[in-house]
């Protein structure tokens, strides 16, 4: 090969290298489907977002009659291109509160979009005036959202308001070690919207001596409505090294319990020594994750199911072992019937012992 | 830096030879045009980098996100001993921080990724005017994208470690009398081991049930398209040589039935040093 043929090679492999990417680049954003960001462009995304990840299609159907193909059909006629922004976005909302999911949102400028009749469709069975009456001022603040007191009959009461943050070990040995001599702990999570699983769980790890199966879960593994991993097994492990609870618990729950709050409710009906006590909760049973439309509205929706030691959805919430509702002539007296109930109930357990 | 030194302490050799095997190198100026690396010789370029990024990760978002880079270089090239099987060995790896929008300035994500090319390379046409060499290469890439938006999954991870295919060609020339250099490289990875979630696997799962397995996908060019290409010129300044680049670095795979374009192109600007093994006399 002369000198000069090979200078030409180089040359010409130089500039295909150059090239190359350019190439390669286009067939790689070619291979991925991306909407436009037109109101029909954005109704499709969030139409095929929701029907390739949303987890709970099967459930809804058979407990809410919702068919996703026909809400496609039914919502689809209403939209054009002339749509303005804030037409657009109530009609999505309206088609993804179809659902009825708490985890099912979608948040844009003008709305954080939603539907919350799992909680606003039942009994509030909830005062904070009155809570706040049984909490007093002496009350002491475990951490950011647990405010927790002995209460005149020797029964502790802690509040939950949020999982956002978990209540750190040592304030949960300090709170156990000043209810040491408690005869039972009230555990009001009545409207706690949930928060951190890693919350709720550090919390409910005290109140169990040995490991116990407390649910399953899986997540979604493709776009088909029953495209479903293995099952997981999570196993509530009890608090090593640390104060543990073995004494009579009631967990008081609301509609207002939802997503950790309702692990947190079943999670400790599984435990023995634990009575859930009130109305059913929210749900909120699955995990949700988020995705974005061409418009940069964010969707919000659950994509991995989570259900019980008995292997039932807890999507639609979290039955109480002992049903109670809020009693109008209480709450005009300033009696709040949940944790008056839950104090008799100690009380009698403790009698019967 | 050159010594030598004699000591009848045997203690004293011995932290001699362990604090001289530190420093075995000798850094000088480059030469005047570049070459390829002599036996036992590396020539090593420091870059600082700027340029534009995107990426569209459908398990965070299904937009894209564009934004600017800067990052950093090193780029490294030896020359091996007659005896070993390649003539050059060459370790390429940089890192960049980008912040990313999506195209309506409504969303936010931030980028961090690096990566390291290692390739074995021998002459297939060499001459007074240009180099090509090609060899096999050991090639690492990851990037983490958290998007700021996305409250219950803010962030993924995605990378691969493969084998692959290095190209390299460097095409000497003269203007106005100044020795210059181009060079183009390229980087292709053939097959090796990627990582994406299992479509909608949360990062919460795999740290709590396990299940990392299933993020673990064997990647070819069709699951896993991706190609580092660098452009460089090096050109002679004051004795020194510098090196003026632009590396794009793309990665495109679908994986766990999510589909991730990656792509960033970084304009450099480095110095290349010369650095010489040396043998010392104890």
């Amino acid at each position: 090969m002369n000198r000069n043929l090979r200078n030409r090679i180089c040359v010409l492999a130089a500039l295909f290298m150059m090239l190359l990417p350019a190439g390669c680049s286009w067939n790689g954003e070619t291979r991925s489907r991306e909407y436009t960001n037109t109101p029909k462009g954005n109704f499709m995304a969030l139409w095929t977002i929701m029907d390739e990840h949303y987890c709970f299609f099967d459930f809804k159907k058979e407990t809410l009659g919702v068919d996703w193909d026909e809400v496609k059909v039914r919502y689809a006629a209403s939209i054009s291109d002339d749509l303005s922004d804030r037409s657009l976005f109530e009609i999505l909302c309206k088609m993804i509160g179809e659902l009825r999911d708490g985890h099912v949102n979608l948040t844009s400028q003008y709305d954080y979009g939603r539907n919350w009749s799992w909680k606003t469709d039942h009994p509030a069975n909830f005062s904070k005036d009155l809570q706040d009456k049984y909490l007093g001022t002496d009350y002491i603040i475990g951490g950011n959202g647990y405010s927790y007191r002995v209460l005149d009959d020797n029964i502790g009461y802690l509040v939950v308001e949020s999982f956002e943050s978990a209540m750190s070990d040592n304030r949960l040995n300090i709170m156990f070690n000043n209810m040491a001599l408690c005869n039972g702990i009230i555990i009001d999570i009545r409207d706690n919207g949930g928060g951190q699983l890693t919350a709720s769980e550090s919390l409910a790890s005290r109140f169990t001596e040995k490991k116990v199966t407390v649910s399953y879960t899986c997540y979604k593994t493709g776009p088909g409505h029953n495209d479903f991993s293995k099952l997981y097994k999570n196993e509530l492990s009890p608090a090593e090294y640390d104060l543990r609870w073995i004494k009579p618990v009631v967990v008081l729950t609301n509609r207002g319990c939802f997503s950790s709050a309702n692990d947190f409710a079943f999670t400790m009906k599984a435990l023995d020594n634990v009575t859930l006590m009130g109305d059913t909760t929210g749900g909120g049973g699955g995990m949700p994750m988020s995705s974005e439309l061409p418009n940069g509205w964010v969707v919000r929706f659950s994509s991995a199911p989570t259900f019980d030691a008995d292997m039932n959805h807890v999507e639609a919430g979290v039955a109480p072992h002992i049903r109670v509702d809020m009693k109008d002539e209480d709450i005009r007296a300033g009696v709040d019937t949940y944790i008056e109930s839950a104090r008799a109930y100690i009380n009698d357990k403790l009698k019967n012992f | 830096m050159t010594g030598s030194c004699r000591c009848s302490n045997g203690l004293t050799a011995v932290l001699a030879a362990v604090l001289m095997s530190l420093l075995p190198l000798q850094a000088m100026a480059q030469r005047k045009a570049w070459v390829l690396p002599g036996e036992e010789e590396t020539f090593r370029v420091f870059s600082v980098a700027g340029g534009t990024t995107f990426a569209r990760d459908t398990y965070l978002s299904a937009s894209r996100y564009n934004g600017w880079a800067v990052g950093f270089e090193n780029d490294s090239w030896s020359g091996s001993t007659p005896e070993k099987r390649f003539s050059y060995v060459r370790n390429y790896s940089s890192l960049f921080f980008s912040p990313l929008t999506n195209r309506l300035k409504g969303g936010s994500t931030l980028e961090a990724g690096g990566s390291d090319y290692l390739s074995f390379m021998y002459p297939a046409v060499s001459c007074s005017a240009c180099d090509l060499l090609i060899g096999p290469a050991v090639m690492f890439e990851g990037v983490v994208l958290y998007n700021e938006q996305n409250s219950n999954n803010p962030v993924n991870f995605s990378g691969y470690m493969g084998a692959g295919l290095c190209v390299d060609n460097t095409f000497r020339f003269s203007l106005f009398r100044y020795p210059m250099a181009l060079q183009a490289t390229l980087y292709v990875p053939i097959a090796g081991i990627g990582f994406a979630p299992d479509y909608d696997q949360p990062y919460y799962y795999m740290y709590k049930y396990g299940g990392f397995d299933k993020a673990l996908h064997f990647i070819t060019p069709f699951n896993n398209p991706a190609v580092m290409q660098q452009v460089a010129l090096i050109l002679p300044c004051r004795g020194n040589l510098i090196r003026l680049g632009y590396s794009f670095d793309y990665s495109g795979n679908h994986l766990g039935g999510h589909s991730r374009n990656i792509g960033t192109g970084l304009f450099s600007i480095g110095c290349v040093y010369r650095f010489q093994s040396k043998k010392w006399d104890i």
